[in-house]
């Protein structure tokens, strides 16, 4: 489960996740700095959860600047970075660039994500890069998979998010073509309308309207996009992306509750012993 | 604005020309000294205000450091690499995103420039190393001590050992590629008497960085990403361990890492330090 889907507290939302036999957590960086105590309760939290940490998120905006904002952006990356490790997250989200600044140039972009790979390679993260439906050049998951195949680093891979690939057309038989060991994380969720238009419709149903897989109008295709991943050979991790307001103003118990019904929903569906069947939990790439 | 032509970088972009000196951090600079002695190396001289002491052995360059170490036992800190022009090398690198070292971490007075490395450890950019040196500027010589004590049996500089955590190859291997331009020996191509990991060649070709994994059921061992080791190149190795010996050094005799022609360990000294020779004539 991802702490976004939630409100409360951040130790609210890891015990109520931890009670519906969640054995991982997807962190928001706004729970760890937004914590009461400061970022070292949050990290004890966290840590003391017991709670494997699927992934840290959410790097906006990094890819394409130049001079002063790309150094602006270094040093927040930086900052990320090192909650990420404190964290004990092997995974940080990278979402590709929005901003009216960002060069859409194929070789800026490269070099970018290649720095930003660069800067987490000494402390032992993998970036995973991910095509916003409302990127302003990268928007669809083949551009992100093009730019990580040309960028060609060993800790750089993609994040396939089940909105943003649905949101954008239903691009889903696309993640055939995509090499199972540079996904790094993938993120499943539904949503409510049959279309979303625009960038700005996009943007809006992602960030209040996703529901969990099952839930919405989409779920045959979230759960085609698992069974192509789990057929190409991911045994990575799966995380819910659940942006939802209303869910945000039920009791937590009752969300992670739903998070349980949609697990059991997709392992229904997909039928197979390589998904996580209990605790959502991954079978391999639990590194360390 | 410019667009630079997307050609390739040279194979050795920041002009690596060797390993200029290591550095092993320690709070029992003494005992360690005593080591490095019977190793071979000979102290050469003071840092003129902080607590670091040059060794030398032939071309070979240690410093020890005991400016705010943590702990008695010695930790391979830093390596310096012998590059072109240490500005130049330290801005390219932080162009591709390595990280400056904290200021004031240096262990010299004079400003040479690094980045982090492995843990704990940092890499620092040397271009004075022909007709003047960064010692001569920093430390005080001994008095009636030879500057440039010469090797044991040939001895020099053959590698540095780094450990690192599963499945982290391809990642440091891509660091120490895309930073410096070393390049992965094809699989099978071992030197010494430890034929494993991942060895690197530097792409001046002095000298090699091998990376290691945790071996296989290791899962209880307490494994760190970090330096661990040097490798000390000797072109005869028998002379080498029998001149080694004679000054009371011991290697381990059993098991599959005992003297052979082609390396030799040394055991454990001072609670984590040991050194490795690698038949060599580099």
């Amino acid at each position: 489960m991802d702490t976004i889907t939630q409100a409360g507290t951040l130790e609210a939302k890891l015990a109520s996740i931890r009670a519906a036999a969640f054995t991982q957590v997807m962190l928001n960086a706004t729970d760890i700095v937004g914590h009461p105590g400061g970022e070292a309760a949050a990290v004890a939290a966290v840590r003391s959860s017991g709670l494997r940490v699927t992934g840290f998120q959410v790097l906006r905006d990094f890819e394409g600047l130049s001079g002063h904002l790309h150094a602006y952006k270094v040093d927040i990356a930086k900052s990320m970075l090192k909650m990420c490790r404190a964290l004990g997250s092997r995974v940080l989200l990278a979402c590709s660039s929005s901003s009216a600044h960002a060069s859409g140039e194929p070789e800026a972009l490269k070099r970018d994500l290649q720095k930003l790979a660069m800067l987490a390679l000494p402390l032992g993260i993998r970036v995973a890069y991910e095509a916003l439906s409302w990127g302003r050049h990268v928007n669809l998951l083949t551009q992100a998979w093009e730019i990580v195949q040309d960028a060609d680093r060993s800790n750089l891979g993609l994040c396939v998010d089940s909105y943003h690939a649905i949101a954008n057309g239903g691009e889903i038989g696309a993640a055939k073509e995509i090499d199972p060991r540079k996904v790094f994380l993938v993120q499943l969720s539904d949503f409510l309308w049959q279309e979303t238009r625009s960038p700005q419709d996009r943007m809006e149903t992602a960030r209040h309207y996703r529901v969990f897989p099952g839930e919405g109008v989409h779920s045959e295709q979230v759960v085609e996009l698992v069974r192509i991943l789990d057929g190409n050979g991911y045994r990575g991790d799966y995380s819910f992306e659940v942006f939802n307001d209303d869910y945000r103003q039920i009791p937590l118990a009752t969300v992670a509750e739903r998070a349980r019904r949609s697990v059991k929903w997709i392992t229904g569906r997909i039928g197979r012993r390589t998904l996580p069947a209990s605790g959502y939990r991954a079978t391999s790439n639990s590194r360390r | 604005m410019a667009t630079p032509e997307p050609l390739p970088e040279p194979s050795n972009p920041i002009g690596i020309d060797g390993l200029e000196f290591v550095e092993y951090a320690t709070s029992k600079p003494q005992e360690f000294g005593a080591l490095l002695q019977k190793m071979g190396f000979a102290a050469v001289a003071r840092h003129r205000s902080r607590e670091v002491m040059l060794y030398r052995q032939g071309a070979m360059n240690l410093v020890v450091n005991s400016n705010d170490a943590a702990g008695a036992t010695p930790v391979l800190s830093a390596m310096a690499l012998r590059v072109r022009d240490a500005a130049f090398a330290h801005k390219h690198s932080l162009d591709l995103g390595a990280w400056d070292m904290p200021t004031r971490a240096s262990a010299m007075e004079l400003n040479i420039p690094g980045i982090h490395g492995v843990g704990e450890s940092l890499i620092y950019f040397v271009d004075r190393y022909k007709d003047f040196s960064i010692y001569d500027v920093d430390f005080v010589f001994l008095n009636e001590t030879n500057r440039n004590p010469p090797p044991l049996s040939g001895l020099h500089w053959f590698g540095v050992v780094q450990a690192i955590h599963n499945d982290r190859t391809a990642d440091w291997r891509d660091f120490y590629e895309n930073l410096f331009g070393f390049t992965e020996l094809p699989r099978g191509q071992y030197f010494g008497v430890l034929p494993k990991g991942t060895l690197l060649e530097s792409p001046c070709r002095k000298f090699y960085l091998q990376l290691i994994e945790p071996p296989p059921g290791s899962e209880e061992i307490h494994w760190e990403e970090g330096l661990v080791r040097v490798g000390l190149g000797a072109p005869d190795i028998p002379d080498a361990t029998r001149a080694l010996k004679e000054r009371g050094i011991v290697f381990i005799d059993r098991g599959s890492v005992q003297p052979s022609d082609k390396g030799a360990l040394t055991q454990v000294y001072l609670g984590g330090v040991t050194f490795e020779l690698v038949v060599s004539h580099l």
